[in-house]
């Protein structure tokens, strides 16, 4: 079916996200808590867009909204300009730390916060993104804990977490920077706990911990042929696939 | 001393509702029925001794029935039982000073229907809550009790209960007053088996027990009402999810799943028809968003109780992705009686757009708090002069809080507002699962605000940003506001937020949270300012923005303020003038409370 955005007639599967649409339509809407490896969460609320169903007009965020039918979306009128702002400003007072959010502030054109008190040292603004790539890997070693204004990110018993394999995918997805991981000398610190780097055999790079080694190859089944980092594996692969097809070409001559 | 000629046997009904047995009901109850047993009555008139669930009266509890001669004793104590026994009992006597005094006329009624605070409710749901004991089927069967369910499973088609219940125009009681009939129908054609039922018992709402009373007091109607829907949906598992607070609501839930099992109204091939439905009972940790429907869902699975998106109903995609059925504990019990009665009699009762009845707890500064149901429709003067007696004291109403803290306050000038889903929306305020706060001259209105933005701000399961972040920010500008560091500019600020959270926030709970705010400004607005540019608190209640002193003109010297003040702030001798140390001043006001003479009063001082 095909739906409008911003006065742009776009081609939508039913069931895809007004988000994606307009990601590969080329319109820019803001998210802060998504990422295309995991489902819309609709926590941070910056992709709120306004739907025109049948001339009534609704808010609804894009990341998480599916097109079940022709619709129109409007994603930067007046009032949602004005709702993202507000809300940059709630997000802005709450992790004033973060580079991104600094950025962010300033391209939303917000003053420097004196009405709210601000913590300065704060960097999370409680996405959420990062508790569902660990349970998306399947460590579940870190959650949200509490709720209302003392809700945060946490190890179980706030103590060092015995299911982190350390393969820092909170810390990949984090969009604000705001976990802490540091390597150094072939060891991995996250969550005050350190980790032992495993070397590829291709490049020398350090580039997995052993727990998570162990983890893809024991726990999840899937086999690992050898010990590559990304960059080795997708040369490696490239190499092979170029062999393979100089085979078949050699063989079809 | 009224005497009356009854030969038949006498029922005894002792209220041992949450409130009565805080009065130490259950005392009542063990010492009648002991009583009863051995005092040689006659034994063809034996009286059968009962405990009950709430009556509503809370105000004027421990509450005794009488039956068949309809005699209704309040505020009864352990040591009135053997009167009630050798007067009423035996003798056929009214205990004239047992009974419950009209305070307009001046003149006490035998029966409980005679009394305003009765005689004006209508009683559907809150049917059989007070007459039966709620731990007997039995009890609940005689008054009618599954009669609904066999003619629903013996005449009625599914679709034919649903067609009654949209007919009957029944909104859920819950808070946002959806169809009940569109629900089950959207359910119903949902093509994806096994469908679930979800019975809401996670009342939060401050100052609200009308589910609790229903559960505790009747469980069988709501039970009654999940079979109903679940024979109409096609559903053979439902879910009852009560807080665990609650824990005579729970047991008695419990007991009576036990009871319809063991009698063929829950299990396998009920009343023979090949219809199966199991009841479990899921306790709540006592968050308030899991009374969110898909918060409660999501805690029902075993998750985190938070919100999710709902963009697909839950009547499509809800418990464990599968169709569900998600209503509230009185939405449940107006079930069975539709079904009985006809979709045209509910329909009948209540205003155009609201069918049918709605049980309020009415409670604060009123003088007969407790529970009612009064058919939609009724003004709220009617609610609160009538039924609720008025205002305590002689002093002045000056609002009544409806909806929870997502509702509003509904200002003084409005009291002629008639009480149905509509009419609320329209003033800014909602019905929500039907708490009535009454608030009089003494209430601060920015206060009132402050408590409902503190009370959400720790209960705001925190996931979305305008509503945990939001949330936090208004309660940090009411609270500037209380203490006197209140801008002009911040009534401005409060509304942006309040705009952009009600918009913007992911669930109910922030859709709603900035209604008490935003009422309290609109009729209001006059004491903000005084609080923001006069620094002063007109009610007298903002501890920062007021300050106690003693008139010494009124002063009579008793000294009852000085023993009674906890942090020694007052000084003087007996029988000359005290006086208050302002320094010292926690400002409690307990020697306000404990002077005879009002000789302690408030100025509205500049803060500090």
């Amino acid at each position: 079916m095909n739906i409008v955005i911003d006065g742009k007639e776009c081609r939508a599967e039913h069931g895809e996200y007004i988000l994606d649409v307009a990601k590969r339509n080329g319109i820019h809407i803001p998210a802060l808590c998504h990422s295309e490896a995991l489902p819309g969460q609709g926590n941070c609320r910056m992709c709120i867009v306004e739907i025109i169903d049948n001339s009534r007009r609704k808010i609804v965020t894009s990341c998480s909204y599916p097109i079940t039918k022709e619709i129109e979306v409007v994603t930067c009128s007046e009032k949602i300009k004005k709702m993202r702002k507000t809300i940059m400003r709630l997000i802005s007072a709450r992790a004033p730390s973060s580079d991104l959010i600094k950025q962010l502030s300033e391209e939303y054109d917000l003053p420097p916060e004196t009405k709210f008190k601000i913590d300065k040292e704060e960097k999370c603004i409680l996405c959420g993104l990062c508790v569902r790539a660990c349970g998306e890997v399947g460590a579940h070693a870190i959650s949200t804990v509490n709720r209302g204004t003392i809700k945060k990110v946490s190890t179980p018993f706030e103590e060092t977490p015995p299911e982190c394999i350390g393969c820092g995918a909170c810390a990949y997805v984090c969009p604000t920077g705001a976990i802490e991981i540091e390597e150094h000398q072939g060891k991995r610190t996250i969550w005050n706990k350190t980790f032992e780097l495993l070397k590829c055999t291709g490049c020398g790079d350090y580039f997995m911990t052993q727990e998570q080694y162990e983890y893809i190859k024991n726990k999840k089944g899937i086999a690992i042929d050898g010990l590559l980092c990304d960059k080795c594996r997708k040369k490696s692969t490239g190499e092979k696939l170029k062999e393979a097809l100089c085979n078949v070409v050699i063989k079809g001559k | 001393m009224k005497i009356f000629k009854s030969k038949k046997k006498k029922t005894v009904l002792v209220c041992c509702g949450t409130g009565c047995l805080a009065n130490n009901s259950l005392e009542i109850y063990k010492e009648l029925k002991r009583k009863a047993e051995i005092s040689g009555i006659n034994v063809k008139i034996r009286p059968a001794v009962k405990a009950t669930g709430c009556n509503g009266l809370c105000e004027k509890g421990p509450i005794v029935k009488i039956y068949p001669d309809d005699i209704f004793y309040c505020n009864v104590k352990v040591s009135d039982v053997d009167e009630i026994i050798d007067r009423t009992i035996k003798n056929d006597e009214v205990i004239d000073r047992l009974l419950y005094l009209d305070t307009s006329t001046g003149k006490r009624v035998k029966s409980h229907k005679d009394s305003k605070f009765y005689g004006k409710q209508t009683k559907i749901v809150l049917r059989n809550i007070g007459e039966v004991d709620p731990a007997s089927i039995e009890d609940y069967i005689e008054r009618g009790g599954y009669q609904a369910l066999k003619k629903a499973l013996s005449d009625l088609s599914p679709g034919d209960v649903i067609s009654e219940i949209k007919k009957s125009g029944l909104r859920g009681r819950g808070g946002a007053g959806y169809p009940t009939g569109s629900k089950w129908e959207q359910c119903d054609k949902a093509n994806n088996f096994p469908k679930y039922v979800v019975c809401n018992g996670d009342e939060g709402d401050p100052g609200a027990f009308m589910d609790r009373s229903i559960m505790e007091g009747d469980p069988h109607s709501v039970i009654e009402g999940m079979l109903i829907c679940a024979y109409a949906v096609r559903a053979e598992q439902g879910y009852a999810y009560i807080r665990d607070e609650y824990s005579l609501a729970i047991e008695n839930m419990s007991k009576a799943i036990e009871q319809a099992k063991k009698r063929g109204f829950l299990g396998s091939n009920i009343l023979n028809k090949g219809f199966n439905f199991d009841i479990q009972i899921v306790r709540g940790g006592g968050a308030f968003v899991c009374g969110e429907s898909t918060a409660l869902m999501s805690s029902i699975e075993g998750n985190v109780g938070e919100p999710r998106i709902k963009y697909i109903h839950s009547t499509e995609r809800g418990l464990w992705e599968h169709p569900t059925v998600l209503n509230n504990v009185e939405t449940w019990a107006n079930v069975p009686v539709i079904i009985d009665k006809g979709a045209e009699w509910f329909n009948s009762i209540g205003t155009e757009r609201s069918k049918g009845t709605k049980v309020f707890s009415l409670v604060g500064k009123v003088n007969n708090t407790g529970l009612i149901e009064v058919p939609m429709g009724m003004t709220l003067k009617e609610i609160i002069f009538d039924i609720g007696g008025g205002i305590p004291g002689s002093k002045k109403f000056k609002a009544v809080q409806t909806g929870g803290p997502s509702g509003g306050c509904i200002p003084e000038s409005l009291v002629d507002l008639k009480v149905d889903f509509d009419s609320l929306d329209e003033a800014g305020s909602m019905m929500g699962s039907g708490g009535m706060i009454v608030m009089d001259e003494d209430t601060c209105m920015v206060e009132v605000a402050r408590y409902y933005l503190n009370f959400l701000s720790e209960e705001s399961c925190g996931k979305c940003v305008p509503c945990r972040e939001g949330i936090k920010r208004m309660l940090g500008i009411v609270d500037g506001i209380c203490s006197g560091r209140g801008q002009e500019e911040d009534i401005d600020l409060l509304f942006e937020l309040s705009e952009t959270i009600k918009e913007a926030s992911l669930c109910g709970l922030g859709k709603t949270a900035p209604n008490p705010v935003i009422t309290t400004i609109k009729y209001f607005r006059e004491e903000y300012l005084e609080h923001i540019i006069n620094k002063r608190c007109p009610a007298g209640t903002c501890k920062e923005l007021i300050n106690y002193y003693i008139d010494e003109d009124i002063c009579k010297g008793c000294g009852l303020c000085q023993k009674n003040c906890p942090s020694g702030a007052i000084s003087g001798q007996l029988k000359s003038k005290y006086t208050i140390d302002i320094s010292k001043c926690a400002k409690c006001g307990v020697c306000r409370d404990v002077c005879k003479f009002k000789a302690v009063k408030i100025k509205g001082g500049v803060a500090k």
